[in-house]
């Protein structure tokens, strides 16, 4: 005889509370990204409720308006290079603490993970006084996009890193030893063993650090000039001067963009799992 | 050195901190040969191998292959190919890519690799699944493309480490029976660890057997069975009793000091000293009567193992186990006379 209650005998009130926290939940996170997305839709002039007319017409002004482009075309930039540096760093990072015997490790360790605990606005001053006027070769560093690559970087770096750290523990280092074993160098085991083995890891590295500097907003605003403002900068200060819904449409392509890189990792987890199942 | 010796280590020593993994080991192994090195965990067997492999770096010492030095080169220079315990294939590589591993690093060409991915396969007798991936493999099947991927580069030396221990029962010794096989077949050279005595007996040219990082034996299977030079290879190998006693002037005594009913062929001189006998080498009863060594003991329990029964017995403070074909007639609590030849018997001090 089984003391457990069969399943589908709690009482009714637990079941309907349940629902209720669920709805609540769901709705608490999706009701944010719904309202902007129905107000990307607006007709009107300003972001208002109720929406009297629905039209696309401010995506057509958001893709027409080079100010705009610009401002998207530098997000997407900044967080492509901010995914290659922060990613080959991170990873090439994680595989040395992995791989061999560091002094000093621990204070290594806290030293690498510090920037991701220290507010944007510290990380954002600090590089600008640092780099406020120094230019290389006639090239002002201040206000490119190179330094706000290397400024996210600070943050997305570290994340790769505990997440590299943490996959490549999992790898079974006698594969790696076989690969030795079987005459492939240093390098060419990297590449063609350790790397396939954690390409979940740096997919997913690859897409988070995108992501972390295709959002950040402050350290873009110290250190971003007219001509390199991000879409996040570009949408705070047109907010101070007109909230119309070309901002909610900017979201819209902000979101989208997270939701398609989330995807991209879940499709390709999957694909691995498959793989691994087979 | 001749031209016949394959591998060649000069007394080896490894440490880990303050403990000798490896002591002064020194061991020539001819080309087609296949050594053995028998021992318990942590006698030093793997860190051999690991150090023959390029895995662990020396602290003395020199192995040499082939007459040229290779301790000071890494382990993707090194022409030996290990077979590990748990396989190691490329979990993201097919069983032919896997095969093909080894020669692509050695840049042999396209065509080459194919015929020699066809032939290694159809050796371990693996054709037709070129393009499966490890997942998709069973423990044996996994084990045979390790040792497909390492014959495939043709390698100076074969190094198996503890290769069959993952597997169960049925298919170890299924895969020691192939192993065995392709080494007559293929006269490779081999060096083998496990801590299975029955794996070393069956495939061995010669069985080393390692004790603390030390050879204490190193011989042909049959001659480590039956004449152990050391009190520790003696117990290691075969199944024994040990009658610790202390001989005195007036007869042989246990270690509480009571004289037990232990009648020997040829006199032991006093003192302490531990015999041992092989369960299986005791005779009972009235076949104990004419051998010259003889002992009264009681049963203790009898445990029933199939093709035989097991008398465990007791007299005074020695214990000790006889196996017997078939019942005795006798039961637990009864007095019953135990005998063996002198050659069945070992005494160590």
């Amino acid at each position: 005889m089984s003391d457990v209650a069969p399943r589908g005998a709690e009482p009714l009130v637990l079941k309907v509370l349940a629902l209720a926290f669920t709805v609540f939940i769901v709705g608490y996170i999706l009701v944010p990204i719904l309202v902007t997305v129905a107000m990307s839709f607006n007709d009107a002039a300003m972001i208002r409720f109720p929406i009297n007319v629905w039209s696309m017409k401010w995506y057509a002004d958001f893709f027409g308006s080079p100010q705009w482009m610009d401002a998207l075309e530098n997000s997407i930039l900044i967080a492509i290079g901010t995914a290659a540096i922060s990613t080959t760093s991170g990873v090439l990072c994680a595989w040395a603490f992995q791989r061999f015997h560091i002094p000093f490790r621990d204070m290594w360790y806290i030293l690498i993970m510090m920037p991701l605990f220290m507010p944007g606005v510290v990380l954002g001053l600090g590089v600008a006084i640092a780099f406020g006027g120094i230019s290389i070769g006639g090239y002002a560093f201040y206000g490119s996009r190179e330094l706000v690559m290397l400024a996210h970087s600070l943050w997305a770096m570290p994340l790769v890193f505990m997440l590299m750290e943490a996959t490549f523990k999992t790898i079974d280092y006698r594969i790696v030893e076989a690969s030795y074993d079987l005459g492939g160098g240093p390098v060419r085991t990297f590449f063609e063993v350790v790397l396939p083995l954690v390409s979940t890891g740096i997919v997913s590295s690859l897409l988070f650090a995108f992501v972390i500097s295709l959002n950040e907003f402050v350290m873009a605003l110290f250190l971003t000039d007219r001509d390199t403002q991000t879409l996040p900068v570009l949408m705070w200060l047109s907010l101070r001067s007109a909230g119309t819904p070309r901002l909610a449409v900017a979201s819209v392509i902000l979101a989208l963009t997270v939701f398609t890189c989330l995807t991209v990792i879940m499709l390709w987890y999957i694909r691995q799992l498959r793989k691994v199942a087979r | 050195m001749t031209v016949s010796t394959a591998l060649e280590l000069r007394n080896v020593i490894r440490r880990f901190g303050t403990v000798v993994a490896v002591n002064d080991v020194s061991l020539n192994v001819s080309k087609g040969e296949f050594v053995t090195l028998l021992g318990p965990s942590g006698s030093g067997k793997t860190s051999t191998l690991r150090l023959v492999g390029g895995f662990e770096n020396l602290d003395g010492g020199s192995i040499l292959l082939n007459g040229q030095r290779i301790d000071h080169l890494p382990a993707y220079r090194r022409d030996t190919a290990t077979i590990f315990q748990s396989g190691a294939l490329f979990p993201h590589k097919t069983v032919a890519e896997n095969v093909a591993y080894g020669l692509r690093m050695r840049n042999v060409p396209k065509d080459a690799i194919m015929k020699r991915i066809s032939e290694s396969l159809d050796i371990v007798r693996l054709k037709g699944f070129e393009a499966r991936y490890p997942a998709q493999l069973s423990g044996g099947q996994k084990q045979r493309v390790a040792l497909a991927r390492s014959l495939a580069v043709r390698p100076a030396i074969l190094l198996f480490d503890e290769p069959l221990s993952a597997l169960d029962l049925s298919l170890r010794l299924q895969l020691r029976a192939e192993i065995k096989r392709l080494h007559d077949e293929l006269k490779f050279t081999a060096i083998y660890v496990t801590h299975d005595q029955g794996e070393a007996m069956a495939m061995s040219s010669r069985v080393a057997v390692m004790n603390a990082g030390a050879i204490e034996q190193i011989d042909k299977p049959e001659t480590v069975f039956h004449s152990p030079t050391s009190e520790f290879v003696y117990t290691f190998i075969g199944e024994s009793c040990c009658l610790p006693v202390r001989v005195t002037s007036a007869g042989i005594e246990d270690k509480k000091g009571q004289a037990v009913g232990l009648r020997l062929g040829e006199r032991l001189a006093e003192g302490e000293c531990r015999i041992y006998v092989r369960p299986s080498r005791l005779r009972l009863i009235s076949e104990a009567a004419l051998l010259p060594n003889q002992l009264t003991a009681r049963i203790h329990f009898i445990e029933f193992l199939g093709d035989l029964y097991r008398y465990h017995l007791k007299a005074g403070a020695l214990e000790l186990a006889a196996d017997h074909a078939g019942s005795i007639g006798h039961g637990v609590g009864d007095e019953i006379e135990i005998g063996w030849r002198n050659e069945d018997m070992r005494v160590f001090r």
